[in-house]
Parts: C-alpha cells; sequence; structure tokens
C-alpha cells in the first residue's frame, strides 16, 4: 500500500500586468497558449498501489431462453460470476458481486443506478446483457462504467456458439481489464501442463489442457509415457513437449485439431527444450550429439534441422524474442549455468546474466522487455532486461520453476513445489501470487497466445 | 550709546521684525497648498503579488465631465450605454486593472506603455485619462462597471491562490488517494485535466484532457488509463465546497481551472 501526498500551487504564464492588460478580453486566447495563459494550476498528487473495486451485478437477458448451455437468465449471472473471477484472479481487482448486488432490469444494462452503485464502494462498474439469438447463438453484451464520474468507458458485444459461452465471459472481462489497466487481455487463454498424480517413484505425468482459469480440463495423453515441457504453438494448432516415450527422451509434435502426435525430428539423438518460433513456423530444440548438447531449428511439418550453437557444453532452453530476430538460451559453457542471448541465426552470442548460483528455463517476454528466468539452487522465478543486469525475484517462497508468460506480458504462471507440483500465478509487477486450481498435481504450465 | 542711537536701535529692531512677520505671512498667504488628493493607501504588493491590488481611492474618480464633450448624435446616450456594460463582465480581462475606470481607448499606442497602469493611483492621471476616453466609452457610468474593476481587493494575489489552491486540494486529495496504481511507470505520467466550474462548485460539463506528459514507451499504456484516473479523482469530490464566491470569476479564479493529476511514484 503507498500513499504520497504532493502538493503544489503555480500560476503560468506570468507577465506584467500592464503588458497583460492589453490583452482584449473579447479575442480568445489563442490556440495552445490558453492552457498556460493566466489560470490557476492546481497540482494533485495521489493513488494507491490496491487492487480496484468494481461492481458486477449479474447481467439480465432480454428474454428467457432456454439454449443448449442452459438459460439466458441463469447464464446471465453465470457470465458475471466469471467477469468477476476472471478480474480477482489478475489480482488487480477486488469484484463486488454478482452474489450481494441488486441486478438491473434489462432497461437499466444502458443506464445503470450510479447512486445505488457509488453505495457500494465499487469506482468502476460492469453490466450486461445475455441473449439467446433466432439463429442459436448467444450475444453477451457488455458494458464498463465510471461510477463517480457516471460515464460509459467502452461497451462490446460478443456472439458465440453456446459452448462456447464461457469464452464470451472472458472475452468481455479480457476488454474491461484492457481498458480498465493499459494491459493487453490475457482471460481469453488456455494453459497446457503436465497433470501429476501418484507416489514420487510411479508419478504418472500426462498432458493436460485447459482453460487460463481450470475451466474445460481434458487430458491430451494416457499417462503410458511420462512428458515434460510443453509448449504453446503461437497459432494454437500444435503443441510440443518432450516425451520418454520408449525411455527415449525426445521432443513430440502434438496436432491439437486431429489429436495426432508424432515426433519432432527423426534423429536417433536425444532432443528436448522445444520452443516454437513467434510465427509458429519452426521449433528451436536441444539435442545432444556425441555429447555436445547445442541448440537447433527445425521447421514444425518438419525437415532438416539447422544447429545454431556449437560451442562445447550443453546450450540449451532457448526462446525466441517476440519479434523472432533474436534467441535467449542457457549454457554452462562459462562454467556454470548462465543465459546467454544471440541472434536467430546464431550469431552474437553475449552472456547476460553474471549472478552467483544458476540461471535456468529463460522465457522472452511477449512484450519484449524482460526475460523471466528460473534461479537454480535457491529454486524462485524472477525477471530480468534483455540487455542483462541483476534481474528481480518475484517469488520469495522457493521451490519454483518454470515461468511461462501471459499474452500479455504482465504476469507469469510456473511450477511450484519440486516434489508434488502446483500451478502459480505471479503478477510481474506487484508481485501478488496465487495458486492455479488444477485437478490433480500440476507442472511446467504454459500460456497459450490470445484465443482467435 | 547716545539716546538717539537707542532710539534708532530700537526702530530698527521693530522695523526688522515687522518685516519678517510681514514677509512670513505674506508667504503663508501665497503658498495656500492645493486641496489633497484623496488619501490613497498604498502598499507595494506587486513584490509579491502577481495582481496590482491597491485599494481604489475613497472618492469614485469624477465622471470627467463627459458633458464638456462635444457628443455625436450618433453616440450612445448613458441610459443606452449602460446596458452594455455587463458585456465586459462575462469575459474576464486577463489582468484586472486597479483602476476604477479602465479605458479601452482606440490608441494603442498609449496603452501598451508598460508603465503606465503602475501610475494609475492619482487622481491626475485618471483625469487625463478619462479625457482621452474614446465614445465607445462615453457615458458608462463608472459605477456600473463590473465587478473585477469595481472591486480589485478581490482579484487573485498568489495568497489568494495558493489558499484555494490549497482548499480545491484538501477536497480532491481523498478521491486522488483512492485511484489505482495501473502499472510500472505510470506516475509519470501527468495529466492536466480542465475543469469548469459553477459558482455552487458543481462541474459544468465534463473535465477535458489535456496534452499528457512524461509519456514513454514503457507507460504509454497505461496513458488512457491515468487519464481516467486524473477525471475521476476529481469528479469523485466534487462538488467543490467553501471557496470564495468573490473569487469565483476573477482572472485566474477558480471558475476555470486546470489540475495537473499524477500518481505518486
Amino acid at each position: 500500500m503507498l500513499r504520497r501526498l504532493c502538493i503544489a500551487v503555480a500560476f503560468l504564464g506570468l507577465s506584467p500586468p500592464a503588458l497583460a492588460q492589453d490583452a482584449d478580453p473579447v479575442a480568445p486566447p489563442a490556440a495552445g497558449a490558453q492552457e498556460d495563459d493566466g489560470q490557476l494550476v492546481v497540482d494533485v498528487t495521489g493513488g494507491q498501489r490496491a487492487a480496484l473495486p468494481i461492481a458486477v451485478p449479474s447481467m439480465p437477458t432480454p428474454q428467457s431462453a432456454d439454449t443448449p448451455a442452459g438459460n439466458t437468465a441463469a447464464l446471465g449471472r453465470q457470465v458475471a460470476e466469471i467477469v468477476a473471477a476472471d478480474l480477482r484472479n489478475s489480482e488487480l481487482f477486488t469484484p463486488i458481486g454478482p452474489s450481494g448486488l441488486t441486478a438491473p432490469s434489462y432497461p437499466q444494462v444502458t443506464a445503470p443506478d450510479f447512486g445505488y452503485f457509488a453505495t457500494t464502494g465499487a469506482q468502476n462498474l460492469i453490466q450486461g446483457f445475455v441473449q439467446a439469438n433466432a439463429d442459436g447463438q448467444l450475444t453477451v453484451g457488455c458494458y464498463l462504467y465510471d461510477v463517480a464520474a457516471r460515464s460509459e468507458l467502452a461497451r462490446q458485444g460478443y456472439v458465440v456458439a453456446p459452448r462456447d459461452w464461457r469464452r464470451a465471459a472472458h472475452r468481455c472481462a479480457d476488454s474491461i481489464f484492457s481498458r480498465l489497466t493499459g494491459e493487453g487481455a490475457y482471460f481469453d487463454t488456455r494453459i497446457v501442463y503436465v497433470s501429476e498424480t501418484g507416489p514420487a517413484r510411479r508419478r504418472i505425468k500426462r498432458l493436460a489442457i485447459m482453460d487460463y482459469d481450470g475451466a474445460n480440463h481434458r487430458f491430451l495423453t494416457n499417462g503410458q509415457w511420462t512428458v515434460l515441457t510443453p509448449r504453446f504453438a503461437p497459432n494454437q494448432q500444435t503443441i510440443t513437449f518432450m516425451t520418454f516415450q520408449d525411455e527415449r527422451p525426445r521432443v513430440m509434435v502434438y496436432e491439437i485439431d486431429s489429436g495426432r502426435t508424432r515426433p519432432l525430428v527423426n534423429t536417433a539423438y536425444q532432443t528436448f527444450a522445444p520452443r516454437y518460433s513467434p510465427d509458429s513456423r519452426h521449433v528451436i530444440f536441444s539435442m545432444a550429439v556425441n555429447g555436445n548438447t547445442d541448440i537447433y531449428r527445425i521447421p514444425v511439418a518438419g525437415g532438416t534441422p539447422q544447429r545454431l550453437t556449437t560451442a562445447p557444453g550443453i546450450d540449451t532452453g532457448g526462446s525466441y524474442s517476440p519479434d523472432g530476430s533474436r534467441i535467449v538460451f542457457e549454457s554452462d559453457r562459462g562454467g556454470s549455468q548462465q543465459l546467454y542471448v544471440m541472434d536467430a541465426n546464431g550469431g552474437g552470442q553475449q552472456r547476460i546474466s553474471f549472478g552467483g548460483g544458476g540461471y535456468a528455463t529463460p522465457v522472452w517476454s511477449p512484450r519484449g522487455d524482460l526475460i523471466a528466468f528460473t534461479r537454480t539452487g535457491s529454486f524462485s522465478i524472477g525477471v530480468m532486461p534483455p540487455a542483462g543486469g541483476a534481474g528481480r525475484i518475484l517469488n520469495s517462497g522457493g521451490g519454483a520453476e518454470g515461468p511461462s508468460w501471459a499474452p500479455n506480458g504482465r504476469a507469469i504462471m510456473f511450477t511450484r513445489g519440486l516434489s508434488s507440483g502446483q500451478l502459480w500465478y505471479v503478477d510481474v509487477a506487484s508481485g501478488a501470487t496465487r495458486r492455479v486450481p488444477t485437478p490433480l498435481g500440476g507442472s511446467d504450465p504454459a500460456w497459450s497466445t490470445l484465443r482467435d | 550709546m547716545e539716546r538717539a542711537e537707542a532710539a534708532g536701535l530700537g526702530v530698527a529692531v521693530v522695523a526688522h521684525g515687522a518685516l519678517l512677520a510681514a514677509l512670513t505671512l505674506g508667504l503663508f498667504s501665497a503658498a495656500t497648498p492645493p486641496p489633497p488628493a484623496p488619501s490613497i493607501e498604498v502598499s507595494f504588493v506587486e513584490q509579491v503579488a502577481l495582481e496590482t491590488a491597491a485599494p481604489v481611492p475613497a472618492s469614485a474618480p469624477p465622471p470627467s465631465a463627459p458633458e464638456e464633450v462635444a457628443v455625436p448624435d450618433d453616440a450612445p446616450t448613458p441610459s443606452e450605454a449602460a446596458p452594455e456594460a455587463p458585456v465586459l463582465a462575462p469575459a474576464p480581462v486577463p489582468r484586472p486593472t486597479p483602476r476604477p475606470t479602465p479605458p479601452r481607448a482606440s490608441d494603442s499606442r498609449d496603452r501598451r506603455r508598460p508603465e503606465e497602469p503602475r501610475q494609475t493611483t492619482g487622481q491626475r492621471a485618471r483625469a487625463i485619462r478619462l479625457a482621452d476616453l474614446n465614445l465607445d466609452s462615453l457615458g458608462r457610468d463608472p459605477a456600473a462597471r463590473p465587478t473585477p474593476q469595481a472591486a480589485p481587493a478581490a482579484a487573485m494575489s498568489a495568497q489568494a491562490a495558493a489558499n484555494i489552491a490549497q482548499a480545491i486540494i484538501r477536497q480532491v486529495q481523498p478521491c486522488a488517494d483512492r485511484q489505482v496504481h495501473p502499472g510500472p511507470g505510470a506516475e509519470r505520467i501527468v495529466t492536466p485535466i480542465r475543469l469548469r466550474l459553477n459558482r455552487d462548485g458543481s462541474l459544468q460539463g465534463r473535465p477535458s484532457v489535456g496534452a499528457q506528459r512524461g509519456l514513454d514507451e514503457e507507460n504509454r499504456r497505461y496513458a488512457q488509463r491515468v487519464a481516467d484516473l486524473a477525471i475521476n479523482a476529481f469528479v469523485s469530490c466534487a462538488p467543490l465546497r467553501g471557496l470564495p464566491a468573490e473569487l469565483y470569476a476573477v482572472p485566474r479564479g477558480w471558475s476555470n481551472f486546470t489540475m495537473n493529476y499524477r500518481l505518486p511514484g
């Protein structure tokens, strides 16, 4: 919580009264000069680092109708609940409602009872409606208001198939989140991760996918083979991961639509640590050839791997910058595990981390401004600028590894608990963390891009 | 000393005394001073204030005998011109003059002499200026002057401005403190909002957002949000209460001002 006051008063545009009085009082002041010309100016500094109270009442329906997703009246409440949960999940809002709030009538959606919502302490208000269309689709309307200013800040409508009604709620929350924080959207996303269950020695690790909030959870592999390090293709058509199929570590590609799995590289060497290029056309991965592990690149569809690093030692964990021009990776070539940056073709390799202990699993932020990493030894998650530097540790709890960026670059999901994993979320700016619920244990989360 | 000498000395003494008395009395009567000008309280407020705040002389200036001037046929008569006086009133002069009767002389060269307004405390200067009045000003009763000119003591001094600013800040601060910092670097954004207030302290229309300062690559995405916060900070605590009514419409008064809002670092 931060509160600081700074007060100042100033006159702008001081000039001798004798000159100023020459100004013709009838003529309008010159454009631009008006701001500075002899006006009272008051400087106010104030604000806090806290969650924003926002009211989210149930969303009415113009006409109650049954749909495959349920009755529109019930959906209105569920949509409001999802919007409220999304905003709460961001750690930047304290939603009020829909429980305990009087739901607006349908006409009130565009003419809110600001006086009532002001009494709730909310600074902003979200209203909306759910409507069943004649063609079987659902329309979710979403309106954002400033309670004190009694003004509308944003409105958006979403037409979705009934089965995608949750996505409409996420999209609504996304538009509000973006409008109120200035950040990119990230609620209408999915997570692919490794679901873990069973005793440590006979752990069953299955590839699983879910909405970012844990809904629509399903398993993609049956657990026959251990899987690790799944990554979402930015175009969301494929997932790449490492498996120990037949006791052989190698990178596989899973096609989401067909459910088909195939090896990324046809090779007898061990392959691991895959990650997509921003355009989804290539994968960089590590391959151990004759005792030397280097980073290679290959088209997602297959082909001949192109070697990017040649230094002795283990070069692995490559991750592209969002413009695809550079790659950050980890290497032990200097004696300890440290982070390096190179051009996408392997040139210009340069070390960027210098701290004691080790740095691993670097991931370039979708914004390009930070690189997230695991600090080995203490097992904590941190971020540093791509040019290098001290870095900033985001969680102090320990036992954390494997960061994955939200598509807006504002948040990171990671694994906590090395023996029995859990998924955790951290807001990069504030450091606020929360656990992400999964049906079983979980590790290695990978955040998708925003869905289309 | 002979008797004659003593008598002569006495005569001389008396004669000198008489001459001295005569001269003295004669000078007195010859040097009768002009009637003193109405006393004027002079203060050197211009050294600290941005506005001349010298009080008006107690006596109203003579109306400069407008009847002495040949009034053209098309000149407005006093009764016709009087309603025009308020025309000046709604448009606050950027710098009010302490002169009770600011002339709108057509001779701009004359008006642009910078030292002129500082010398307006003397009746003589006023008389001259009134004589210079052009036809537009003729017949306007000085008593009908708009408030800023009629009551220069209500002009906004630096101290008064500071007091008003403090009063505004006191009322807005609690709402400013409720605004939520959106993200890294947003504290570098300064958002000016222009506010027009009614006399009761309520807002006249929505505030308009001026050009924000301090934007950079890191915080640009928060620009719109910080503009929201600036407006919310003010309107949440509007209407303003207890601001001095006499400083509402004066230049730099609180009828129309700019609030610069920023988040704490």
